[in-house]
């Protein structure tokens, strides 16, 4: 091997991994955004460091103390919301994002049952990954933030027919239906899809998503808008819930996303 | 086709790898040598959305189009060597959309062979579109039949002139999907480690017979499913979501499984997307093709120089045809590969292949844990690992990881490799974790099927044969 003694390697590359990591731990930083109450801030704080085996019974003993749904959206929403600005901020990874979101949905179905007729999601959404497309990884991060940001997600899987996606939308008419494809020769599924809606009258917006969607490509058909990456979803679906349409999405995507 | 597993080093030390040489090179197609002393440039392409539609307009795509402009940039730039990977489009499971594209590549290859000399092939890597919930094997009962399906492809390729049959297998998947996302070094072990390497022994006994068969070579596999997931999601310097020390621990563990199919029949070359291609060939002395900075069509990584260091092909990975200003998108990438191909060759010629080797390989040695620990002296010692764990699927693959993760701690504490607090932290946590493991095979499945029956619900025995 060649001896590379002497040799200056930050004249070829530079490591901005390191020179630009935040030092801060999660504790620091979620000191000030931790709820004030005790009671929150201790369910908050089990979705903040991901404690799902003790999530159950945190909530159960905070049921006893303050009524169910603030426990959603004052404990365990807003540890949600916590964990999403440490991963904004570089110091929560996606591992992260999955184990706080399933220790959420844990304390969450146990809330819920003392709910008066439930939870009300914000909105219902379609997502699956392209006919003939065994690849969904995308499409279940994507889901896992959509739940964590209260929506319903009906996820249809992977590899579904065109036709039955298209069925379900039709059944549920969700707030838009997302599709997701690996492959150039899959993606073609959704210019189809929205074909099949527009036809029935449906203005749902098809998203289109996955290594081989760009977004000029999910733009070329009618009702098609574009999620380059899991994190911008639900900021999209904020906007539809807003009132904006697919045409509205296409034309303020840029500030919509904002470098999600 | 029996199973013989690597219990010894092919090469006896580090140093003897390099580019273009393996001790078992291959011969096939229209004169292409692969290993014997030249880098093959490998040109990977996909065919143009809607063309998928009619059996006509896709042959047209890949043997008019996409193959005639490659094989006509090789005589205009004078390359004299290439050859063609053909993956197949998840609508190529019909016969009557994969039958005249295999054929019609076949037919232009010799006919550039004949016409000016260029020696060529096509590699033809086969859909495995198998999903966890209907089975993987064959008789399980899924909708799809997609395990059948499988099978059927390899039977066309090799039946309609397909030089090389290789593939991009799933086995293991459902947890690799699960331990990239979750950050679950244990689950990607067993899944991809274990239930990977057992999937992957099971269909290259088969896909060997096939090959053998129709007088085709069996090439390789890779980890593309698992390994390189956890890559592309570590993504670059301000990507957040996988750490790049797991990324680089996955990629040691995935060599155990990728290994597998040379086990089971293959001869190589292996794929180029599979990364951890250097360990196999330290470890079977086979052919392998790499990717790295002549991708970037495809996906940008940490080690484009790097990968370079042993390659015996030298891929793009994929890119969409459409035009470009230097011409059609696969005559510049074929030009940018061929030409890199060209420079290792010219190395070879000068006898300075061992020096443009460790240049490559210190390009980008300390860019990151991924790249480090696939250096050829790291990649080696993981090969050692594995080796000396060869009998035992499972031991094997736990102790390439283990390996790995020491590589990289250790070139951390030498102040040799730079991490970030978190890239420590989790390499730290993956150690302990890999290290608490029993030793017993029986003792690891146990525990994991308890673990991840939760977790991972699509997990069924019968799909490993267990």
């Amino acid at each position: 091997m060649l001896s590379c003694e002497g040799a200056d390697f930050s004249k070829v590359l530079k490591r901005y991994d390191i020179d630009l990591q935040v030092e801060m731990t999660p504790q620091e930083m979620a000191a000030k955004l931790l709820p004030s109450d005790p009671v929150f801030h201790k369910v908050a704080e089990e979705v903040l460091y991901m404690r799902f085996k003790s999530v159950g019974p945190v909530v159960t003993q905070a049921l006893s103390e303050r009524n169910p749904l603030d426990i959603i959206n004052n404990g365990l929403v807003a540890g949600m919301e916590i964990v999403a600005k440490l991963y904004a901020e570089h110091v929560y990874y996606l591992p992260e994002i999955m184990m706080a979101a399933k220790t959420m949905e844990i304390g969450i179905a146990i809330a819920e049952k003392q709910v008066p007729g439930g939870l009300t999601p914000k909105a219902t959404v379609i997502m699956h990954a392209a006919e003939g497309d065994p690849h969904d990884i995308g499409k279940n991060i994507a889901a896992v933030m959509m739940r964590a940001s209260g929506y319903e997600v009906i996820d249809m899987g992977r590899d579904v027919p065109v036709v039955d996606a298209v069925a379900k939308a039709k059944e549920v008419k969700p707030l838009f239906m997302s599709g997701t494809a690996l492959m150039t020769t899959t993606m073609t599924a959704f210019p189809a899809e929205a074909a099949m809606l527009k036809e029935a009258g449906l203005e749902i917006p098809l998203m289109g998503c996955g290594g081989a969607v760009n977004r000029e490509y999910a733009n070329s058909y009618d009702l098609g808008i574009y999620s380059e990456k899991a994190p911008q979803t639900p900021i999209i679906a904020q906007k539809l819930l807003d009132g904006y349409d697919w045409k509205k999405i296409r034309e303020e995507w840029d500030d919509i996303v904002n470098g999600a | 086709m029996a199973v013989k597993r690597y219990t010894k080093m092919a090469y006896a030390c580090a140093d003897d790898m390099v580019f273009g040489k393996s001790l078992e090179p291959i011969s096939y197609g229209f004169g292409l040598k692969i290993g014997a002393g030249e880098v093959i440039p490998e040109i990977n392409y996909a065919p143009r959305a809607g063309t998928e539609k009619d059996p006509e307009r896709l042959r047209k795509e890949y043997v008019d189009y996409i193959s005639k402009d490659i094989l006509n940039r090789a005589v205009t730039a004078g390359f004299p060597n290439v050859q063609l990977e053909t993956e197949w489009v998840s609508q190529m499971n019909q016969a009557k959309l994969s039958v005249p594209v295999v054929a019609g590549q076949k037919e232009i290859c010799e006919k550039y062979h004949e016409e000016y000399g260029v020696n060529c092939a096509v590699r033809q890597t086969i859909p495995d579109q198998r999903e966890a919930e209907e089975g993987l094997r064959p008789g399980m009962g899924g909708s799809h039949a997609y395990p059948e399906k499988l099978f059927e492809c390899a039977e066309i390729a090799c039946e309609n002139g397909a030089d090389n049959l290789s593939c991009e297998s799933v086995g293991g998947k459902e947890f690799a999907d699960y331990a990239v996302t979750n950050g679950d070094i244990v689950g990607f072990l067993f899944g991809v480690g274990y239930l990977g390497s057992i999937d992957m022994t099971y269909i290259w006994q088969e896909f060997s017979e096939i090959a053998k068969k129709n007088k085709c070579v069996a090439g390789g596999d890779t980890n593309c499913s698992g390994a390189n997931v956890s890559m592309f999601m570590a993504g670059g310097f301000l990507d957040n979501d996988v750490q790049k020390t797991f990324s680089a621990v996955t990629r040691c563990i995935s060599a155990a499984r990728t290994l597998a199919a040379w086990e089971s029949g293959a001869v190589g070359p292996d794929k180029d997307c599979g990364y951890e291609g250097v360990i196999c060939k330290a470890i079977a002395g086979k052919p392998t093709a790499q990717e790295g900075k002549n991708c970037q069509c495809a996906h940008c990584d940490l080690q484009g120089n790097l990968i370079a260091q042993c390659c015996d092909l030298w891929s793009n990975e994929s890119v969409e045809y459409h035009p470009e200003f230097g011409g059609t998108s696969v005559q510049c990438w074929f030009g940018s590969i061929a030409y890199e191909a060209a420079l290792m060759n010219t190395a070879t010629q000068l006898g300075q292949a061992k020096t443009l080797r460790d240049m490559y390989m210190y390009a980008d040695r300390y860019r990151g844990p991924e790249a480090y620990v696939l250096a050829y002296d790291h990649a080696y010692m993981v090969g050692q690992a594995i080796a000396e764990n060869g009998d035992d699927l499972y031991l094997r693959a736990k102790a390439a990881g283990l390996t790995g993760a020491k590589i990289i701690l250790q070139g951390y504490e030498s102040k040799e490799l730079g991490l970030t607090n978190k890239q420590l932290e989790t390499l730290q946590d993956i150690i302990k974790k890999l290290e608490e493991l029993p030793d017993d095979t029986d003792k690891f499945y146990e525990y994991c099927c308890k673990e991840y029956k939760d977790t991972v619900p699509l997990f069924n025995p019968k799909s490993y044969d267990l």
